[in-house]
């Protein structure tokens, strides 16, 4: 049995696409880094990445089956899945005859898996709009950490670039050491970790304790329904957020 | 009085009102500006009640002139009072915004002297914010009644939405409960608010560059449980309100017990399920076709706590079904108990490919639970059941409600654990 290993990008997956074609091997799985464990009977290839390859697949999936496809490719990617490569590889092998009409499909599994990881992706995007968190630090620059369950800090960017265009901005993913930096111009993504501790500034505090003061008179007494607060807003984003802590 | 005490008096008095959204303005934002709204509208927190904190919601003043005994505001309740300057408001706000706690401002207020003066303050509040800050976040404003429509009109060239609370569903109602207030008077500026947009929507389709009035549209708000009036009073109304004034909402409150007046009910918790229910029926009057006549009438003027309004419906509406999935169009499989507007647009989508059979339909994500009784595929039925109304009833109730405890609950007072957390949801995302 063969798994194809790439090197964890984008493009990195569309290379291992690219040469499961070109080589006429399906291998079992197609993972973003070498598995923990040797595994017996299993070997690992690792794929190179290749831009003009993957940008070949690119090119296909928009035109030859839709961008609305290419979308729910990327997102599913973005969910980190264990199997996500594997399963595009899947849909995209579906598509190619299907064309255009491949998210028709609803109850194929194929199709089906991939439309899940791509919600669950655009669903946490959507949620963390609203959960992100800045504190101003010295140095009039605004940070907000995160911890998401998927990939979601690239999705993020762009609406906080056109939201906060006047002010300096890092929106860093503490869990994958990544980050979107904005200097009143341009975001770009960086690898990214904290060389000390935060210093806040009176202001910030100030702000923060006003906060957390309407956050708390906000609730109706008689009507205090907390299953219903922890289905809304999952307790696992509560930790960098200003008003909970 | 220091900020942080006036921002809790002002927010502790502005909780009642229950709008929150956000959605349908896209404003952009402007060189050198902050903020812009999205159109689908973004919920930042949720507070320990589970209502979903969305707007920086607060009253600019709650000294009020008025004595309304179901409003916590009202002149003759012993309550700290404050009022926050234009300047204090749009700090508040921007500084929020900046941190992205919030999505804009809620602004309210009581009317602490002439309804003319309150509306130029919360004009003037409104008017800095643009103009000043160069904010374009979501603003939402209370249009006051009584007055001035050239002040009105002037505030509805800044916000995004605006609203006129009606409270009580009946002129009966507001006779008792307040007497200062009248019908026409909350009528006059939602006229006004709806002929305004409409003749600025019909502008701004000949030219972009028109200024927008009031995008996000008119909203208001319905006090359930604090007058002997039944939801068919009340959903009639919302009808109206829909049809007649082109709202975008209109939102119900369960009456918070926050006085003991002679002509108030006298109860311990507020009337959560029927809120619920009269949600539910408001969802259906928007999305799924429905009208209030089909729901109620005068023999059941009110909802039943064992079923939803479309269950109800249907049971009482057997000869609609079955419905074919693969042959029935849109608006008759919304008709379906268990198929919401997801679920419908789902099967409109798969059976393009192929015709569909149940596992299919469970394979595309459909809940069967209730909709296996009211359905067909490919002409077979699955309900395990003759489809007659005695069989149906007990398959379909809920999980019956919970008589423990001190007090017999009567049918407004259930506390909040009878609706179970699915159901709550409901309310906010509205699907049935």
């Amino acid at each position: 049995m063969l798994d194809f290993v790439y090197d964890g990008s984008f493009n990195g997956l569309l290379t291992a696409i690219y040469e499961i074609y070109y080589r006429r091997q399906v291998p079992q799985q197609l993972l973003s880094s070498p598995g923990q464990t040797p595994k017996l009977f299993v070997r690992e290839e690792r794929i190179i990445t290749d831009e003009t390859k993957a940008g070949k697949v690119y090119e296909a999936i928009d035109t030859k089956i839709s961008s609305r496809s290419l979308r729910h490719i990327y997102y599913a990617y973005l969910s980190e899945h264990m199997e996500a490569g594997i399963w595009i590889y899947h849909y995209l092998h579906l598509g190619w005859k299907l064309g255009n009409k491949l998210d028709l499909l609803l109850s194929d599994e194929r199709v089906h898996r991939i439309h899940r990881l791509s919600q669950k992706v655009s669903m946490e995007r959507h949620r963390l709009l609203g959960l992100l968190r800045f504190q101003l630090l010295r140095g009039n620059i605004y940070y907000a950490a995160l911890e998401p369950d998927h990939n979601v800090v690239e999705l993020l960017a762009p609406h906080f670039a056109a939201r906060m265009a006047g002010q300096n901005w890092v929106i860093h993913d503490v869990s994958r050491d990544l980050a979107a930096v904005f200097n009143r111009k341009e975001w770009v993504a960086t690898d990214f970790t904290l060389q000390h501790r935060l210093e806040l500034l009176k202001e910030e505090e100030y702000y923060q304790q006003l906060w957390q003061e309407y956050y708390n008179s906000m609730a109706i007494s008689s009507r205090i329904n907390p299953r219903l607060q922890k289905r809304c807003m999952p307790q696992r984003y509560w930790k960098h957020l200003v008003e909970l802590s | 009085m220091e900020i942080l005490k006036k921002l809790k008096i002002l927010a502790d008095s502005a909780k009642y009102d229950v709008s929150c959204s956000s959605s349908g303005s896209k404003r952009t934002n402007q060189p050198g500006g902050l903020g812009n709204s999205a159109s689908s509208g973004i919920c930042h927190t949720w507070t320990a009640d589970g209502r979903c904190i969305s707007l920086l919601k607060i009253l600019q003043s709650n000294n009020c002139v008025y004595n309304c005994s179901y409003c916590v505001n009202r002149v003759s309740n012993d309550l700290p009072r404050a009022t926050l300057t234009p300047d204090e408001l749009c700090e508040l706000t921007i500084n929020f915004y900046r941190r992205n706690y919030i999505e804009g401002l809620f602004l309210s207020t009581a009317i602490y002297s002439s309804p003319d003066h309150t509306m130029e303050m919360l004009l003037q509040t409104v008017k800095k914010l643009r103009e000043e800050h160069n904010f374009h976040g979501y603003i939402h404003l209370k249009a006051i009644p009584g007055a001035d429509n050239l002040l009105i009109e002037a505030a509805g060239k800044y916000v995004d939405r605006m609203s006129v609370n009606i409270e009580l569903p009946s002129e009966r109602g507001l006779r008792l409960l307040a007497p200062q207030k009248k019908r026409e008077a909350i009528i006059k500026p939602m006229t006004f608010l709806t002929s305004n947009i409409a003749a600025r929507k019909a502008e701004r389709r000949k030219s972009r560059k028109a200024p927008s009035f009031v995008p996000a549209g008119q909203t208001t708000q319905l006090i359930v449980g604090a007058t002997p009036d039944p939801d068919l009073q009340i959903l009639k109304l919302s009808e109206n309100m829909y049809k007649r004034f082109g709202l975008k909402r209109v939102y119900y409150s369960a009456y918070v017990p926050v006085s003991h007046h002679p002509h108030l009910p006298d109860i311990s918790s507020p009337p959560l399920l029927r809120e619920h229910r009269i949600y539910q029926a408001d969802w259906l009057l928007r999305f799924y076709g429905f009208q209030a006549d089909e729901l109620l009438n005068e023999k059941n003027p009110n909802f039943t706590e064992d079923y939803d309004p479309k269950t109800d419906w249907a049971l009482r509406n057997l000869d609609y079904f079955p419905v074919e999935i693969n042959r029935a169009d849109y608006e008759k499989l919304l008709r379906v108990p268990g198929i919401g507007v997801k679920s419908a647009r789902k099967i409109l989508t798969a059976r393009r490919m192929h015709s569909l059979d149940f596992d299919d339909l469970k394979r595309i994500g459909i809940t069967m639970k209730r909709a296996q009784y009211f359905i067909t595929c490919k002409g077979k039925y699955s309900g395990q059941t003759a489809m007659e109304e005695h069989l149906l009833r007990p398959r379909l109730t809920l999980s019956p409600p919970k008589t423990a405890g001190p007090e017999q609950p009567s049918l407004f007072s259930f506390s909040s654990d009878v609706i179970a957390p699915e159901d709550a949801f409901s309310s906010v995302t509205g699907e049935i």
